[in-house]
C-alpha cells in the first residue's frame, strides 16, 4: 500500500504489535449504563466489556464522556454532589451500582491514575506507603517496605528514589511524580488500572516512558485509558473504544480501528476531520 | 540603532506639555494621600507603642512578675498565669467544636445545615464582647450557682473565639486542592479518612493561624471577662468554680484610674505585657506559617 494515500495519523507502524496477548475473560461489563449530572444526561446506553489484561484506549473529542465514563467504573462520580448512574457496571460479577456495594472495596480492586500527578505532600515513602496504611494492608515495618519497594520498581521508580524515599513527593518531576502516582495506586494491588489521560500534561520523553510502563503493566493488570493522543492509543492499546457526545460508537481492535474503522464518524475522527 | 518596527519608531515620546503637566499632578497626588495615610497608620502604631514601651519599660521588673498583686502595688504574676489559663483554657475549649464545624462546612457543604451555622457564626462574631460577659454572669456565675471563677471566664472566651476558629478552619480547608481528596478517595479511603488524614493535616497551617488569631482575641479581651473571672490577688489554686482568677487586661482596667503610683506602674505593666504576648504570638504565626520559612515549605522540598 502506498502511504501517502493513508490518513495522517496513520503514517506509524504500531510498534507495541508483539506485546499484544490473547484476550481474556470479561472483567468489565458495562450494559445500558445512562449517567447524569443533575438533571443533565452526560452517558448514554453504554454497551462495554473490557477483557482481562488488555488495555482498552477510550478515544473521542473533549466532553464526549470519555472521563466521565472511566470515573463510572471506580465510582469516584460519587463524590460529586447531584451525579447518578442507571444501568449494569459489572466487574468480576458484581454490579457495583448495587445498594450496599462496598465502595471501597471496589476502589481497592480499581485503581485509579489521575490527568494530573497529585502525589500528596507528604515524603515519597509515605505517599506509596497511604493506600497500606487505611486500608490496613501491611502488618509490620519490614513488610511495609517491601510493598513499597515492589510497588516502586513495578513503576519504574525505585532506581531513582531508592536514596531518598523521605524527601518530600513534590521535590519530584513531573514525570516522576505521575509515576509514584502509579506505584502509590499498584501498593493496594489492584486488578484494574484507570488512566485518566495520564501522560497529557508530560514532555514526548516522559510520555513514552509511561506508555511503556503500561505496557509492562499489562502483564499484571487490565488497563482501560482516557487519552486525546491518537497515536498513543495505537502504540499501546489491544482495543480502542470511540466515545461521541455520550455514546459509544464503536469498539475494536487497535488495528482494525486505525485501518479500517466501519462506522464513518470513527474515521472522521481518526483522520482528523474533527475533534 | 535602527527600530525593528518601523511604526514605533514615529511614536512621539513625549507627551505634548499641558498632559504632561496634568500626569505629574495626578502622579503627585497620589503619592501624596498613599503617604497621608501611611503616616497616619504608622504614626498611630507607633504611637500607642510608644506610650505602652516607655511606661511599661518603666515599670516593669523582676518583682513584677515574680510576686502576686497587693492591694494596689506588688506585682502581676497571678494575672500573668490567670490571662494564659483563661486563654489557652477558652481557645482548648472552643478548638474542637471549632474544628469540627470548620470541617463540616467545607467539606460537607451540601443540606440547609452549611448556611444555618454560617449565619450563626457570623453573628456570633458580630455580639459584642462586653454582652457575652453579661451572659455569662447571667447563666453561669448566677444561675449555675459558678461564681467568678476559671471556668466562666474559660467559656466566656471560648463564645469569643469560637466564630475565628471555625471561620478559620473552613478557609484552611477549602484551600485542600480537590485533587488530594480525589487520590485519597481512589485509594479506597473513606470519608473520614480523608478528612483525618488528608484535608486536616494539609490544612493544618491554615487552621493554626485562625487558633492564633483567636489566642491574641482571648488575651487580649477584658469585657467577657469583667463580670465572668472576677480578680485574685493569689495565684490559681486548680478550683474550676468558686474561685476567681486574675488576668492582665483587668490590671490595666482597675489600676490606671486608681490614684497611686503603684497602680499605676501595675497597669503600665501589664498593659505592655499583654501586647508583648499579642505581638509574639503574631510574629510567631508568621514565621511558622509562612511560605518561605514555615513547615509549608518543608512538605514542598
Amino acid at each position: 500500500m502506498n502511504p501517502t494515500s493513508l490518513p495522517p495519523a496513520l503514517h506509524f507502524t504500531p510498534p507495541a504489535a508483539a506485546n499484544r496477548v490473547e484476550p481474556g475473560r470479561p472483567v468489565i461489563g458495562v450494559r445500558g449504563l445512562d449517567f447524569f449530572y443533575g438533571p443533565a444526561q452526560v452517558l448514554f446506553g453504554i454497551e462495554l466489556q473490557v477483557r482481562e489484561r488488555e488495555i482498552l484506549a477510550l478515544i473521542g473529542p473533549s466532553g464526549c464522556g470519555k472521563s466521565t465514563f472511566l470515573r463510572c467504573l471506580n465510582r469516584m462520580n460519587d463524590t460529586i454532589p447531584g451525579a447518578h448512574a442507571r444501568g449494569l457496571v459489572e466487574i468480576d460479577g458484581h454490579n457495583i451500582y448495587a445498594p450496599h456495594t462496598n465502595v471501597i472495596g471496589l476502589r481497592r480492586k480499581v485503581g485509579m491514575i489521575f490527568q494530573r500527578s497529585n502525589p500528596f505532600p507528604f515524603s515519597i515513602a509515605e505517599n506509596v506507603a497511604y493506600g497500606l496504611k487505611i486500608n490496613g494492608l501491611a502488618k509490620n515495618r519490614s513488610e511495609r517496605m517491601a510493598r513499597i519497594e515492589s510497588s516502586l520498581r513495578a513503576a519504574g521508580l525505585w532506581d531513582e528514589v531508592k536514596d531518598r524515599l523521605n524527601k518530600p513527593a513534590l521535590s519530584l518531576s513531573g514525570g516522576q511524580q505521575q509515576r509514584l502516582c502509579i506505584a502509590r495506586a499498584l501498593a493496594i494491588e489492584p486488578e484494574i488500572l484507570l488512566m485518566d489521560e495520564p501522560a497529557s500534561a508530560l514532555d514526548p520523553i516522559t510520555t513514552t516512558r509511561i506508555e511503556e510502563l503500561a505496557l509492562e503493566l499489562k502483564t499484571r493488570y487490565t488497563i482501560v485509558i482516557v487519552t486525546h493522543n491518537l497515536q498513543q492509543a495505537a502504540r499501546i492499546s489491544d482495543r480502542t473504544s470511540f466515545f461521541l457526545m455520550g455514546r459509544v460508537v464503536e469498539t475494536d481492535s487497535t488495528q482494525r480501528m486505525f485501518t479500517n474503522p466501519s462506522r464513518k464518524e470513527t474515521e472522521d475522527y481518526i483522520t482528523g476531520r474533527f475533534g | 540603532m535602527a527600530s525593528l518596527n518601523p511604526a514605533l519608531s514615529t511614536l512621539p515620546l513625549a507627551a505634548p506639555r499641558r498632559r504632561a503637566w496634568r500626569r505629574r499632578i495626578f502622579d503627585a497626588c497620589g503619592w501624596g494621600l498613599c503617604g497621608l495615610a501611611f503616616l497616619c497608620l504608622g504614626a498611630a502604631t507607633v504611637w500607642i507603642l510608644a506610650t505602652v514601651v516607655l511606661h511599661g519599660l518603666g515599670a516593669l521588673n523582676w518583682k513584677m512578675i515574680t510576686q502576686g498583686t497587693v492591694g494596689t502595688g506588688g506585682g502581676l504574676m497571678n494575672a500573668i498565669e490567670g490571662t494564659l489559663i483563661l486563654a489557652l483554657g477558652g481557645i482548648a475549649l472552643a478548638l474542637p467544636p471549632g474544628l469540627a464545624a470548620g470541617i463540616y462546612l467545607a467539606e460537607f457543604d451540601t443540606g440547609w445545615l452549611a448556611p444555618v451555622i454560617r449565619f450563626f457564626s457570623d453573628v456570633l462574631v458580630g455580639v459584642p464582647s462586653i454582652v457575652i460577659g453579661y451572659f455569662g454572669y447571667v447563666t453561669l456565675v448566677e444561675d449555675l450557682g459558678w461564681g467568678f471563677s476559671a471556668a466562666a471566664g474559660g467559656i466566656a472566651l471560648a463564645i469569643i473565639a469560637l466564630p475565628y476558629i471555625t471561620r478559620g478552619s473552613e478557609m484552611a480547608i477549602r484551600q485542600v486542592p480537590r485533587e488530594m481528596r480525589d487520590a485519597a478517595y481512589a485509594l479506597g479511603a473513606s470519608d473520614s479518612r480523608v478528612v483525618m488524614s488528608i484535608t486536616v493535616p494539609l490544612a493544618l497551617p491554615g487552621v493554626l493561624t485562625g487558633v492564633l488569631l483567636a489566642l491574641a482575641i482571648a488575651v487580649g479581651e477584658t469585657a467577657p471577662l469583667l463580670y465572668t473571672a472576677g480578680w485574685s490577688n493569689f495565684l490559681w489554686n486548680g478550683h474550676l468554680i468558686q474561685e476567681p482568677v486574675g488576668y492582665l487586661t483587668y490590671a490595666i482596667w482597675a489600676f490606671i484610674t486608681e490614684p497611686f503610683a503603684s497602680a499605676h506602674a501595675l497597669a503600665y505593666a501589664a498593659a505592655l505585657l499583654v501586647t508583648g504576648f499579642v505581638l509574639v504570638i503574631s510574629i510567631f504565626a508568621r514565621l511558622a506559617l509562612d511560605e518561605n520559612t514555615g513547615w509549608r515549605r518543608r512538605m514542598r522540598g
